[in-house]
């Protein structure tokens, strides 16, 4: 793991024993779709400022093109203005001299106007008042030609003294004097045009300039926002998952990581945790597996250990008095006696088979059980008297009630289990004393009490009684047994639907109990 | 004679009539006039009457007694009104003329010297309907031809 992430640490969290909630994650919105939203609002930006630049390009190509004409229509009227001043100064000058140079001035200046008025008048066109003005000159230019230089003309050919008076000089000004206010109106009207669109194209680039820098701020700032959110949303949790796989690999199954980040990052940290999650279920049904395992190698090595012990000793007996009676001529007492210890061997041999058997059979659920209605009372005592001749060491005391106690039952099991928890209470306590058997109703249920003064069960050994081939230490007290009578009974007893428990001071002895459900009186 | 001069008076009401609206373009049609402004009619001379009264041959004290039709071109190639001068002889080509142009929307009186009959200006003295009240001056250029024809160049303050 690397040593520089104690931040991305965090991301992982061990949450052994949480339940798994991949299940239930609410989807958060895709990555796809983040990254196509934020693609979308970097395109509008771009594409905003670029509409503002674009606009502000127009009206810049606008005022060009505008100033542009501009300065056409100047150069127009100026031109035409140029010819007006030159038709009054030789005006002025033949009036004055009389000279012909003068006239032809006249001339050549009144055949080139029409061609300047019409100059002015085409680049004015575009706008109405503009056009309005241009007309208007041009009309007070022809009038001045037509009205005044004209007349004035003859004037001097016919009595120059009439042309050269202060009246036709003072029309003349006038005349003169109101064609070069028309000019100065029409040119600082369009230079005003020219300015109002100068002044607009500025402000527009000015706005333009102003909106792309903030544009190119916020797509910045978007970018620096996205990287982040790509750092800490997808490269974290990459990271984490990363390191938490290590740790996976490494053994800790526990593990899980925190199911954050956008959609697909989200799905990858619940996946997983999905892995981890079934990772570690499969390694605890495999040390399960493996317990199990243990345990039947346990117990088959116990089995082999039993039935080597338990089978060899009467085996061996059945041999030795076999080959006794075979090899030499006893007297009739003694050969009775004989058969007798080879009977009892082999049924010992017969009841170890029937306890393999039961055994198997339990462990296969396949054992059968025949109910009959029958008073427990009877059963228990029939059986305390067949096993009080057996050990003269011990004593039994016997508690039962006057009544009977019914239990629907199979007789044959339920001997078994009494045979097994009187054996016991001999066994288990060979210095003798007292078994006290009792049975009494209790409720629904009739319960029985086996107890004995032996030598108890240690505290170690009590989870254990009720397991197969268990018998603490008894082998090493020379106790003989297989270690599956406790079990047969509780399974016996288990299968009639009752229950069976014990309780012990080492010791002292122990007092194991039954309970079977009561036979209703009905 | 009387013939003749009632022919020019129904020639005049008509083109008044007619031209009424050609005037307007010049001064708006309201009881007065807006502002200062110029009025730039032709005139055409329809009579002109010179009386001896001096001694005989042109001599200071004569008159001349002239009526003009009075067109705009521009709007109409009717007669929009009329004038009536009346020119004293001062002495050398010089006169003082009086006069009254009847345009469609109201009167102008001028009045004053004339140095040249080729060109000269007068004083716009008063005048009637929307030229109540009005000042100026006239400037007259004669255009020749026959009748002879004048530029009358009208620049009016209110």
């Amino acid at each position: 793991m690397s040593a520089t992430a104690p931040a991305a640490r965090a991301g992982l969290r061990a949450r052994a024993g949480v339940p798994f909630r991949a299940a239930t994650r609410v989807r958060s919105v895709s990555l796809g779709t983040r990254m196509i939203v934020a693609s979308s609002i970097l395109a509008a930006i771009v594409a905003g400022v670029f509409a503002a630049f674009l606009v502000a390009t127009l009206q810049l190509r606008h005022s060009t093109s505008r100033a542009t004409h501009s300065k056409d229509v100047s150069l127009a009227a100026l031109r035409l203005e140029g010819r007006v001043v030159e038709l009054e100064t030789a005006l002025r000058g033949y009036v004055l001299t009389g000279e012909p140079r003068f006239l032809e001035s006249i001339r050549a200046s009144r055949k080139l106007l029409p061609a300047s008025i019409a100059a002015v008048r085409r680049r004015a066109s575009g706008t109405t008042a503009q056009e309005r003005r241009a007309r208007g000159l041009a009309n007070e230019i022809r009038a001045y030609v037509d009205e005044y230089v004209a007349p004035l003309l003859k004037f001097a050919h016919t009595d120059p003294s009439v042309a050269r008076s202060a009246v036709a000089t003072l029309e003349g000004k006038r005349r003169t004097d109101d064609i070069r206010s028309r000019f100065q109106r029409f040119l600082s009207v369009d230079s005003e045009r020219v300015a109002n669109s100068v002044a607009t194209a500025n402000r527009t680039a000015d706005a333009a300039i102003a909106f792309g820098a903030a544009g190119l701020a916020g797509m910045t700032l978007l970018v620096l926002v996205f990287g982040l959110f790509l750092a800490r949303s997808i490269a974290r949790p990459l990271r984490n998952a990363a390191e938490g796989a290590n740790r996976l690999a490494a053994g800790d199954l526990s593990l899980r990581l925190a199911e954050t980040g956008p959609g697909e990052v989200g799905e990858l940290t619940a996946s997983f945790n999905t892995m981890a999650a079934s990772l570690e279920q499969g390694q605890a049904e495999l040390k399960a597996q493996n317990q199990q395992l243990r345990e039947s190698e346990r117990v088959k090595g116990e089995l082999v250990g039993i039935v080597s012990h338990e089978v060899r000793t009467p085996l061996a007996s059945v041999l030795g008095f076999t080959s006794l009676l075979l090899q030499h001529d006893f007297d009739e007492e003694s050969r009775r006696r004989y058969l007798g210890i080879i009977d009892s061997q082999a049924r010992r041999l017969a009841e170890l088979v029937e306890d393999f058997l039961d055994a198997r059979r339990m462990e296969e659920g396949r054992i059968e059980l025949r109910y009959e209605s029958l008073n427990l009372s009877e059963l228990l005592r029939s059986k305390v008297e067949l096993f009080s001749g057996q050990s003269a060491a011990h004593e039994f005391a016997v508690d039962l009630p006057e009544e009977p106690l019914s239990v629907e039952a199979d007789p044959r099991r339920l001997e078994q289990v009494l045979a097994n928890l009187l054996s016991n209470a001999i066994k288990y306590s060979p210095e003798g004393g007292v078994v006290r058997v009792s049975a009494k109703a209790e409720g629904p249920s009739v319960s029985v009490y086996v107890s004995d003064d032996g030598i108890g069960i240690s505290e170690k050994d009590r989870a254990r009684v009720f397991t197969k081939f268990f018998r603490g230490d008894a082998a090493s007290r020379g106790i003989s047994g297989t270690g599956l009578g406790l079990v047969l009974s509780r399974e016996i007893i288990e299968a009639h639907g009752g229950e069976m428990g014990f309780d012990s001071s080492p010791g002292m002895g122990s007092i194991f109990w039954f309970r079977l459900p009561a036979r209703s009186a009905g | 004679m009387v013939r003749k001069q009632v022919v020019f008076v129904a020639a005049v009401a008509a083109a008044s009539a007619t031209a009424a609206v050609g005037i307007s373009d010049v001064f708006a049609s309201s009881d007065a006039l807006p502002g200062p402004g110029i009025i730039r009619v032709t005139a055409a001379r329809l009579s002109n009457v010179h009386i001896d009264a001096g001694r005989k041959g042109r001599s200071v004290g004569d008159e001349e007694i002239s009526r003009e039709q009075l067109f705009n071109r521009r709007i109409t190639s009717k007669a929009i009104g009329h004038a009536e001068l009346v020119c004293t002889a001062t002495g050398g080509k010089s006169a003082n003329c009086t006069g009254t142009y009847f345009l469609p929307k109201g009167k102008i009186v001028i009045s004053g010297p004339r140095t040249f009959r080729e060109i000269f200006e007068v004083a716009v003295v008063g005048g009637t309907g929307i030229y109540d009240n009005v000042r100026g001056t006239l400037t007259v250029t004669s255009l020749g031809g026959k009748p002879a024809r004048f530029l009358l160049y009208f620049r009016l303050l209110v």
